[in-house]
């Protein structure tokens, strides 16, 4: 991505978040309707990553459903400065998935399916410019993400994309904890410089 | 503030993020960190990193029924919260109306909800520039279904639950159903409805066919001791039967009262009965005589695990 590709990127990204965040404002009034617009914007969004994790549409639903509503009852909670609205929805629903999970310690057997490919799969029935703006993304994330050492990815994407506490990444890996510990805060630590933009625009 | 200190946290903040330090150790640091200036932002920033993560995960798609489903039951209870918390003060001349039900029992929706549920029914169809696949008749069928089914039902619930308490008398263990509702639900009654179906000692139960497909839930407010049963698309039950729910836990199986569907498969149905926050382990619906029966004895229609 040349930097005015960037600069088109952070705007859409600002413009976009500044529609959620009215959104929110009208949740916090008890307007319902901007409850169903949210929906709309990142239920798809929501639900691919709860399902990821779950791996089950019944339960993923349930998450998507519980999710949102906490974001009406809690709407007043959402701090702008802690950023985007789609990051706050994503980790409460990703915080529900993992509960489910844990609460059932149930894990799957199943190797990552991996974060190739991925990039260009805009949504299907997303908002043609939420589309355009999440591929953007997806493809400066994705390219954050490889630009990792192969180590420190690879916590990163078991911890995340399989929920894996570090205990068991030391375990499913067979590297001491103090080791997937190091790689973990290493990874997060280069991951966050080239993403820090979407954080100032989500400002 | 707890008594962890910077040098303890700040390594950490990143697994912190992740969720993939200990859940103790989770809390302990999310409880620093809000307090922390020095530790808080850098928190939140990690946090954001990795909701990032969260763009690479293959796009799936939701059930298109289901979603739509999602989004009418999210607005009917955001407006069905709304106006409870407004009925204190002089509101729309719909909203004393109550609830209304589309079985055909006499009453129609308030002109209020019947927006909401156009609205919704509106919002399933499929839009000129072609944002959202075709939708058949039958989908819309299913998703206009979804809209209405959690409004449906007030008036069949007050028949209905009259007519249960009556005939669950001889069952040896009975859920009372609650019949102090007044006969035209106002907005003491929606706010009763909201507290029964939301908050945070609502439990779910997802109820559903052997075939997994979703037929509808149990609402069960473990505070308030209020069970609320919605489903659709149920098929009719034979001649002179019934279904009866029935809470299922290691000891015992309870009734809680006996539904009939109305036409469209759709039955609403509330009772009161207290449980031990852990006792429930499923809720099952069977085919009964009509009249319900003191234990089950008929086939499982639609059923779901109080698992977590």
């Amino acid at each position: 991505m040349n930097p005015s590709e960037q600069d088109l990127s952070y705007s859409r990204e600002i413009r976009s978040n500044a529609e959620d965040v009215a959104l929110i404002r009208r949740m916090c009034d008890a307007d319902e309707t901007a409850l169903g617009a949210l929906y709309d914007r990142w239920m798809r969004s929501l639900y691919s990553l709860v399902f990821h994790l779950l791996q089950d549409a019944d339960e993923a639903e349930d998450v998507v459903e519980e999710t949102f509503w906490q974001a009406w009852r809690k709407a007043s909670s959402y701090e702008p400065s802690r950023g985007a609205v789609s990051t706050w929805l994503l980790t409460i629903g990703r915080r529900r998935a993992l509960d489910r999970l844990r609460a059932k310690s149930r894990r799957r057997e199943e190797p990552l399916a991996g974060t190739s490919g991925v990039a260009d799969m805009p949504s299907r029935d997303m908002d043609p410019s939420l589309a355009a703006e999440g591929s953007e993304r997806r493809t400066h994330v994705l390219a954050a993400l490889r630009g990792l050492p192969e180590e420190q990815r690879e916590v990163l994407e078991l911890g995340y994309f399989q929920g894996l506490s570090q205990t068991e990444i030391a375990e499913t890996t067979g590297q001491p904890l103090g080791t997937v510990k190091t790689r973990m805060r290493l990874a997060m630590q280069k991951l966050r410089e080239p993403l820090s933009m979407y954080r100032e625009s989500a400002q | 503030m707890n008594n962890l200190t910077h040098e303890e946290i700040l390594p950490e903040l990143g697994a912190v993020a992740l969720d993939s330090a200990s859940v103790e150790f989770c809390l302990l640091a999310r409880e620093h960190a809000a307090a922390c200036p020095e530790c808080g932002p850098v928190l939140f920033a990690m946090e954001e990193t990795v909701a990032h993560l969260g763009q690479l995960v293959p796009q799936q798609a939701i059930n298109p029924g289901h979603g739509a489903g999602i989004r009418s039951r999210l607005l009917m209870r955001a407006r069905l919260e709304r106006e409870s918390s407004s009925a204190a003060a002089p509101g729309p001349p719909d909203l004393a109306r109550g609830v209304a039900s589309l079985t055909g029992l006499g009453h129609k929706l308030t002109p209020g909800t019947q927006r909401v549920v156009d609205a919704e029914i509106r919002k399933s169809l499929p839009r000129h520039g072609a944002r959202f696949p075709r939708i058949s008749g039958m989908m819309f069928l299913a998703m206009a279904a979804s809209a209405a089914f959690i409004i449906t039902g007030a008036q069949l619930m007050r028949v209905t639950a009259e007519r249960n308490s009556m005939r669950e008398q001889s069952a040896q263990q009975v859920v009372r159903p609650d019949t102090t509702r007044p006969s035209v639900p106002g907005p003491s009654e929606k706010e009763a409805l909201v507290a029964a179906m939301a908050g945070p000692d609502v439990k779910i139960v997802p109820l559903a066919t052997g075939k997994a497909a979703r037929m509808g839930r149990m609402f069960w407010n473990r505070a308030s001791n209020d069970w609320t049963i919605v489903v659709y698309t149920m098929p009719p039950p034979k001649p002179g039967m019934t279904y009866q729910v029935w809470l299922v836990t290691d000891k015992s199986k309870i009734s809680a009262g006996t539904f009939q569907p109305d036409s469209a498969g759709h039955a609403f149905m509330q009772a009161k009965y207290t449980l031990e926050r852990n006792a429930l382990k499923a809720v099952a619906v069977t085919e009964e005589p009509m009249g319900g029966m003191p234990s089950p004895t008929g086939p499982i229609v639609v059923s779901g695990s109080a698992a977590p």
